[in-house]
């Protein structure tokens, strides 16, 4: 009975989840006068693939789907590099000021991003930026930094600080500590912050829209939505523009989301 | 970690360094969104290129929710583009603020008497150009000329002609008419039924007049057409309304445009993507009005003071208006984008194009309005009102105006009542802007 | 090694990141309370200090409470459902299936994509003529005509579920996580006192799961009730605006379609403070869970 429940419980959850994504996909693939069509059919009746090709013959596409991953890329390992000698140092060493830096953290990120946006961008503008993916990833590291930096300070939390002790006191140097111990442990937390941000940076809209002028530097979030806004709504395009950026993201996902659970697990996130 | 951090900062530094050629680059934004529109400017900035070099031409389509953003930021941060598209009361406004240089030398290029009168209007303050429009096409009242001849309707004269023919024409599966909800929108369809009534905005000395006998009379038109509506078109958006026409679930549509055209071509089905189909009326007028009116959707071009290539953006829109580019431009969208030349228009290639031959009573409409000046364009009653009235845009984006109309015809409030409470806050908007004492 | 060498050593390896945090978001929000004392035009340089005028009209602007009310009413029902969807999900996912690396995939996707695409399959979606959602619920016999999902009366619900869609997995991911990690011990030793499953989940998963979900109630609440992208990209191309004006909606217009800076920046840094306080009051309520 039990396990009967958690079944339909389960296929509920999925088709809640996946349902849509399903209907983006058969989308993708109907010729236009299959789509405008009332009531609406779940199958086309004839597959077609030139919703793809008019994607990237019409559009680029292609490119917005390189500089999402460029820029994200970038943004997770700039990231990281601030954030993981920022958490160790939040958790393993004694300073004055440490807890007010974190509350400080936790602030900023009670201003409403649009707010900032237009200073935001004099800023960018007085550094050169703007126009450039440089400057978005900058905006990126920005604002996915301070909550990168709590979830790798709770997960160095949660890892006993023996472990390096032990090292130490075996005449291992921090570094070494650091490296070969600490972050080994770690490493399902580093990978969820590393993912986390990856998703914050892939999915932004206002940054991008407002820091990138040019069109061969786009990011999917802003070149879709260009699509949707276009005077002629091709819905199948869109439909499979929208598919598109799904399938990478399903090939990592499988594989990351062993690391995301246990991460967030041992981010001690204990009481 | 700090050796990978150390790379990335080298790189970004790099990155960031490259653009720096001794190029002269210039930058145009504009609003023509469609896939292949967006081409054809794109091949016109690399002729444009190939004849002058030294010069990279940088384009960008937008979506009009984004241009503006984007306009004030860049001009927040002093660095606007040389050229980009806007509303007309947009350019009224940057002009007052002197933000704008004249075009007047492509205007000479082109022949001051080969720009339409309609097009010289917009954004022209002191005998000068300073904005000049990109392609100029008219709202278009259309509607099912099949259901129409069986019904044995006529040409709707005035507004209660048309609230007949929208009657006749509802069914339990399609609406009589379809108008989109957005904010822009409502503001046209207002700015065009108060023209059409005889009303006005505002008057000289910029005192609000929402609570006159026009706009009390528009008001509850506009609460009488929408009983015909599809249930829940305040939430239709502009092109949703073209898939309410095509896809049969309205008979009508105030506020089509010419790529209408393009979009039954493309969706509805292939025996029905004629005139014989799909027509236009020319609009009716209101009980206090004697003439109908449309709005005019042409964005002018604007030229930015505060660019860095202005001369180069001149030679630019030159190179732009020329018949070979101007002709594939306008192609991209056939009925909807106009030339704003005279020459271009009676042109033999533009002739033939194959859409202008199919759809040509939807050309011919247009061409009426603006011979009989009957088309302006947003929130503009007269053509004084783009140089003395500089607040229109912030009118419009403030939603007053939506707002009032959305309580008499969705609320069900009386119409005095929901106008005077927008006066009251057009009031306190010119008030804080310091046009109203 | 000394205290003072720690001290130095732990300054410097946070500097880099504090540096860049100062400079790219103190610097704007510091700019943007400072504008909110001033009378600008979005556009133009020119200002003028007007004090605490932009509060007190602020105060005194009936669409700016419409809009925390509405913003209240979005914040509060999708934080509950997503919380709900979220730790049922979990508990769901926690139990051994086949496939299970896969489910939980699929499970998290609708957080991964950028919301852009979420918007536009709903709202395809919602579509009150073509879409399949009406088509579902008019051959169930739910309703006899179709909803209109963007217009005045469901446009909220439309909002709330797309964000409730989007935004559950985070709540599933963080409970699923803390789930793992619950000692299988205490579940039998429970059994073995003769708990029932509701018991053994009031006893024995939840007070595991409290601080997680304090942290998550905490995070979503920030997000929710300062969430631009969603509600903005639902008005985009029709959608009726008034009825999901929300805070960051309005305060996006006041600054970008009015052109009032000054005026936007009140409303955001009024909507900062409400946030500290609503902090604030979390952590004084939930203060044994400080340390996290």
């Amino acid at each position: 009975m039990r396990r009967a429940l958690i079944a339909v419980g389960v296929a509920a959850l999925l088709f809640f989840t996946a349902f849509p994504f399903a209907w983006m996909i058969t989308t993708a693939f109907k010729p236009p006068d299959e789509i405008f069509v009332s009531p609406p059919e779940l199958l086309p009746r004839r597959i077609t693939l030139a919703n793809l090709a008019r994607l990237f013959d019409e559009t680029r596409f292609a490119v917005y789907m390189l500089n999402s991953v460029l820029v994200a890329g970038a943004t997770v390992l700039l990231t990281l590099a601030l954030a993981v000698p920022g958490a160790y140092a939040l958790t393993r060493f004694r300073f004055r000021g440490r807890e007010s830096v974190t509350a400080t953290i936790l602030l900023t990120y009670m201003f409403a991003p649009i707010m900032i946006i237009i200073p935001f961008y004099v800023l960018m503008r007085a550094l050169g930026l703007v126009n450039t993916h440089a400057g978005l990833v900058l905006a990126y590291t920005a604002f996915c930094l301070p909550f990168a930096l709590w979830l790798l300070r709770t997960y160095f939390q949660a890892i006993p600080v023996e472990l390096e002790e032990a090292a130490m006191t075996d005449g291992a140097s921090r570094a070494q500590t650091v490296r070969h111990v600490l972050l080994p442990v770690a490493l399902p937390g580093v990978v969820a912050t590393g993912t986390f941000t990856f998703i914050l940076a892939w999915n932004d809209y206002i940054f991008a829209r407002v820091l990138l002028a040019a069109d061969e530097l786009k990011t999917l979030p802003v070149g879709i939505a260009d699509l949707y806004n276009a005077s002629v709504v091709d819905w199948g395009m869109i439909m499979s523009a929208g598919m598109l950026v799904l399938v990478p993201v399903l090939a990592v996902f499988v594989f990351l989301q062993r690391y995301l659970v246990a991460g967030w697990g041992s981010g001690g996130i204990k009481g | 970690m700090n050796r990978v951090a150390a790379l990335l900062l080298a790189c970004a530094a790099g990155v960031a360094a490259l653009p720096a050629h001794a190029q002269k680059v210039i930058r145009v934004w504009h609003t023509e969104t469609q896939p292949n529109s967006q081409e054809v400017m794109r091949t016109i900035g690399k002729r444009f290129e190939a004849k002058n070099p030294g010069v990279k031409v940088e384009v960008e389509g937008l979506a009009w929710g984004d241009l503006e953003g984007k306009i004030m930021a860049s001009l927040a941060a002093g660095a606007p583009p040389e050229l980009s598209h806007g509303q007309p009361i947009t350019c009224t406004a940057l002009q007052a603020k002197g933000l704008l240089l004249p075009l007047d030398d492509v205007v000479k290029a082109l022949g001051e008497a080969n720009i339409w009168d309609q097009v010289k209007r917009v954004c022209r303050v002191g005998g000068k150009q300073y904005g000049l429009v990109h392609a100029a096409g008219t709202s278009l009242l259309i509607y099912r000329k099949d259901l129409a001849t069986k019904a044995g309707l006529k040409p709707p004269k005035t507004w209660a002609d048309l609230i007949a023919n929208a009657k006749a024409l509802t069914t339990s599966e399609m609406a009589g008419i379809t108008i989109p909800g957005d904010n822009l929108f409502i503001n046209i369809l207002l700015g065009e039924l108060l023209k059409a009534n005889g009303g006005i905005f505002f008057d000289k000395q910029n005192r609000p007049q929402l609570t006159a006998k026009q706009m009390i009379e528009t008001l509850e038109f506009i609460r009488e057409l929408t009983r015909y509506a599809p249930k829940g078109w305040e939430g239709h958006g502009y092109l949703e309304t073209f898939t309410n026409l095509y896809g049969q679930k309205a008979a009508m549509m105030y506020q089509g445009y010419g790529r209408g055209a393009g979009l039954i071509e493309k969706s509805a089905p292939a025996a029905m993507a004629n005139t014989d189909h799909f027509d236009v009326w020319v609009k009716p007028h209101g009980p206090s009005g004697k003439e109908p009116a449309a709005q005019v959707d042409e964005e002018p071009w604007m030229l930015f003071k505060g660019a860095k290539n202005t001369k180069e953006a001149i030679e630019f829109l030159k190179f732009f208006y020329q018949k070979e580019n101007y002709l594939e431009y306008v192609q991209t969208v056939p009925i909807h984008l106009f030339p704003i030349t005279k020459s271009l228009r009676a042109d033999k290639d533009y002739q033939a194009t194959p859409m202008i031959q199919r759809w040509k009573s939807w050309i011919e409409v247009q061409e009426g309005y603006l011979n009989k000046d009957q088309g302006k364009p947003t929130l503009v009653i007269d053509w004084d009102d783009m140089t003395s009235k500089p607040y229109l845009m912030e009118v419009l984006g403030s939603g007053i105006l939506r707002d009032m109309v959305m309580d008499v015809a969705l609320e069900g409030k009386p119409a005095k009542d929901a106008a005077a409470r927008a006066q009251k806050r057009l009031e306190e908007l010119l008030k804080s802007k310091g046009y109203l004492k | 090694m000394s205290q003072h060498a720690s001290a130095r050593t732990g300054w410097l390896l946070v500097l880099p990141a504090l540096l860049l945090l100062a400079a790219l978001t103190l610097y704007p929000v510091a700019y943007g309370i400072w504008i909110s004392f001033f009378n600008k035009h979005s556009f133009f340089p020119e200002q003028e200090f007007i004090g605490l005028a932009n509060y007190v009209a602020v105060f005194g602007d009936e669409q700016f409470w419409h809009s925390l009310e509405l913003g209240a009413i979005y914040s509060v029902t999708t934080i509950v459902l997503q919380l709900t969807l979220g730790v049922g999900g979990a508990l769901l996912l926690h139990e051994k299936m086949p496939a299970r690396g896969l489910i939980r995939a699929i499970s998290i996707f609708p957080y991964v994509i950028p919301t852009v695409v979420a918007v536009i399959v709903w709202k395809w979606l919602l579509n009150s003529q073509f879409g399949l959602v009406n088509y579902a619920l008019e051959s169930a016999g739910a309703i006899d005509r179709p909803i209109s999902w963007m217009g005045r009366d469901w446009i909220m619900v439309s909002l709330i579920l797309v964000s409730v869609w989007q935004f559950f997995p985070f709540v599933l991911l963080a409970v699923l996580a803390r789930l793992q990690t619950i000692p299988e011990e205490l579940y039998d030793a429970a059994k073995v006192d003769g708990a029932s499953a509701l018991l053994r989940f009031w006893h024995v998963t939840l007070p595991h799961l409290a601080s997680v979900l304090f942290v998550v109630l905490l995070l979503r609440s920030i997000w929710m009730f300062t969430k631009f992208d969603t509600p903005w990209l639902i008005i985009q191309g029709g959608g009726a605006e008034p009825y999901i004006r929300t805070l960051p909606i309005y305060t996006y217009q006041r600054t970008f379609a009015y052109y009032e800076a000054g005026r936007g920046s009140a409303m955001a840094v009024l909507m900062f403070l409400m946030l500290v306080a609503a902090a604030a009051l979390y952590f004084h309520l939930w203060r044994r869970e400080e340390r996290l």
